[in-house]
Parts: structure tokens; C-alpha cells; sequence
């Protein structure tokens, strides 16, 4: 007996039919404020139980079924899946690795590697006044300069300093914790915003506290490019959309320290640079 | 490593735009993408392959206001590092860097 489980994800309707009720309750702890089913399926999953191992399986028509050890691996690959899948279809965004939070009636980006604390951050910041949009993605249009909302659960490798506990309706898996947007401390950014800011940011440990660098038009469309998911879609290998979108937005590069000294930081750049 | 030409030639099979007077040049063959200052993306746009080094200090001593002898040891700095990120195209000779 397959449930279904229909996202509605960046214009795109993604099907996925989950073999028990185990599976589709762990996609909706990450999902579920995707969930809607307007138009025709674009995209359709079937994840399922592999039999010996107790693992999972991901298939799609078309290609050889992916497999995952446990529901932490299996979020992890069913999200890289379906994002390189989502970049195919939207190739007319441009995609950036980052997270995105919304702040009156624009959208700040936080651009960094892995690791560099871009979900910890999104994840204090939510606690001062900033609404979720994304921990992962940033898929920007280029014309219009707006950034769209990919509101899955805020997905974090460690438990967050003192300030900010996690709720008790987190996600916890051998790999990663995922916090459901409904457990999230702020409301979600619905719809496209446009994009005013962006934060490439750098994790200082060992800083006495945070500092705010500015950045060269020029810089930060390096730094973008660095980051785009999807640069060979558009134009000039996808130099002239990050020289677009830097064009638009302020840039500052962002040495993150004590998580709370960060966020007061955060939000007095804001304050200076709107 | 060879010295740098005296007639530095920049790459011109890599994607390059000018951004508020700075360079951005992508290189695909090594998949690096490159952001160069006022001064460097200034030594950049003369490396034609027809400018000598000594031509393209003397402008560079003109427009930013600088000694020659500082001029000269930026410029050779600045194509040392352009080539050793393998965005120049030839090399012969260079009088040695500072």
C-alpha cells in the first residue's frame, strides 16, 4: 500500500509515493510546508524499504533507484536528487548554495562552504526578528532580482549553542538534525522576495566577535559564482548572473563568531544598509 | 617556471568582465574564477601582447600616481602572479622581480 505525498516546489508539482507510513511521516517532518499538488506531477519518487538491510530505496522512472542506509542518508539524497532535478526544470533560476531569510519585504542571502554556519545562523537569526525561507537554496530570478522560497525542515550537523535550544519536535537522525518549519521560532517567507543583501560568510571560532567586511561589486560576484549551482544554464557559464545579481544587491563578507554577538551584527548591517 | 614575457599576453580563451573597474575572469580550463584589484585589473587590460612591461609601468606610474620604481615592481608582481595562475599565454624574458 503506497501513501502519496505531493510537493508543490518552485512551480514544480513533485510526486512521491512512500511504501509506509514510517517513510512519508519523515518526508513530511522535512517537507511539509511544501506540501500542495496544483497541475500534472513533473517529478515522481517511489521511496521504499529494501528488504534485508532495512534501508531505503529512492526510484525514478528512468534511472537506476538510489540507495540510503538510514532516514538520515535518505534525506540527504532524496533532497540532492530532487534539487539537481528542480534545476533542470527552473533553469531559468539561477541557484545558489545559501540560505535565505526574509526581513520586512525583502530577502538577505547568507552564502558560504559547508560548514561555514549558514544554518545555525538561519537558525539564530530566526529568533530576532527574521522569517525562514531557506537553509540550502537560493534560487534567484534573474530578472526580476527576486529569490524564491525552498522551505524545507532548517537542517543543522550539531545541536546550536545556549541561546537557542532546539524544539522538542526536532528531527534527529545519525547525521544531521532537522527542525520542522512549524517548530521554527518565526513564521515562513511565502512567495518570491527581492533579494537586497547577501552575507558570504566565514566561521572564526577563535574571534573575539563577529566583524562586517565590505565587499567589491566585483568580489562578490566571484563569490557567487563560487556558490551557483546551476552557472552553466545561463549565459556566459553563469558569470554575467552572479555579475547581475551582485550588481543589485549590498554585499559584505560576514566572520561569524558567538552566535547572539552575530546576529546583533547581522541585523545593525541591515539596519544600516536599508 | 620560465620569467614572465616582456610583451605579456592575457588568455583569451577565458570569459572576463569588467565589474565597477575590477576584472572577473573565469577560466574554465581550470575551473577557477579570478578577482582582480583596481591596480591588478589596470596591468590586465594592457597585457595585449604588444605593451612591454616597462611601457605598461610607465602608465601605471601616470594613472595611479606612483614612483616608476614602484610601478615597476607592482607590474612585474602583478604578471608574475597573472602567470603563475596560468592566465597569461607566453613567456621569454623579464628582467628579475623585486
Amino acid at each position: 500500500m503506497l501513501d502519496t505525498l505531493s510537493l508543490q516546489v518552485l512551480g514544480c508539482h513533485v510526486r512521491v509515493q512512500c511504501q509506509d507510513a514510517e517513510i512519508r511521516a519523515l518526508l513530511v517532518a522535512n517537507y511539509g510546508h511544501m506540501q500542495g499538488s496544483r497541475g500534472p506531477a513533473t517529478l515522481q519518487y517511489t521511496v521504499a524499504r529494501q528488504a534485508r538491510s532495512g534501508g531505503f530505496l529512492v526510484s525514478r522512472a528512468g534511472r537506476e533507484p538510489l540507495s540510503a542506509a538510514d532516514p538520515g542518508k535518505l534525506l540527504f539524497l532524496f533532497e540532492k536528487e530532487m534539487t539537481v532535478e528542480l534545476e533542470k526544470l527552473r533553469p531559468d533560476l539561477y541557484f545558489v548554495h545559501a540560505a535565505v531569510l526574509a526581513l520586512e519585504h525583502a530577502a538577505v542571502m547568507l552564502v558560504g562552504e559547508s560548514g561555514s554556519g549558514k544554518s545555525t545562523t538561519t537558525w539564530a537569526l530566526l529568533h530576532h526578528g527574521c522569517r525562514y525561507v531557506s537553509d540550502e537554496l537560493g534560487p534567484v530570478d534573474l530578472q526580476t532580482g527576486e529569490v524564491y522560497p525552498y522551505p524545507h525542515a532548517l537542517c543543522l550537523k550539531d545541536v546550536p549553542p545556549g541561546p537557542y535550544p532546539l524544539p522538542k519536535n526536532t528531527l534527529y537522525t545519525a547525521r544531521t538534525l532537522h527542525i520542522p518549519t512549524a517548530a521554527l521560532p518565526s513564521t515562513v517567507g511565502e512567495g518570491p522576495a527581492p533579494l537586497a543583501a547577501i552575507f558570504f560568510l566565514q566561521y572564526r571560532p577563535e574571534a573575539a566577535a563577529p566583524v562586517v567586511e565590505p565587499l567589491s561589486k566585483a568580489e562578490a560576484a566571484a563569490r557567487l559564482f563560487a556558490n551557483a549551482l546551476n552557472p552553466l544554464a545561463h549565459a556566459g557559464h553563469g558569470l554575467d548572473g552572479a555579475i547581475k545579481v551582485s550588481a543589485r544587491v549590498a554585499s559584505v563578507k560576514l566572520f561569524s563568531a558567538d552566535l547572539m554577538a552575530t546576529c546583533a551584527l547581522v541585523r545593525a548591517t541591515l539596519k544600516r544598509l536599508f | 617556471m620560465n620569467e614572465p614575457p616582456d610583451h605579456p599576453k592575457r588568455r583569451v580563451d577565458v570569459n572576463v568582465r569588467m565589474v565597477d573597474g575590477e576584472v572577473v575572469v573565469l577560466d574554465r580550463q581550470s575551473d577557477l574564477i579570478h578577482q582582480l584589484n583596481h591596480t591588478a585589473s589596470y596591468i590586465w587590460d594592457r597585457c595585449d601582447g604588444q605593451s612591454t612591461v616597462a611601457e605598461i609601468a610607465n602608465q601605471l606610474a601616470a594613472a595611479f600616481h606612483v614612483d616608476a620604481h614602484t610601478a615597476v615592481q607592482d607590474v612585474a608582481t602583478t604578471i608574475r602572479q597573472l602567470h603563475s595562475l596560468g592566465l597569461l599565454e607566453s613567456w621569454s624574458n623579464l628582467p628579475e622581480g623585486p
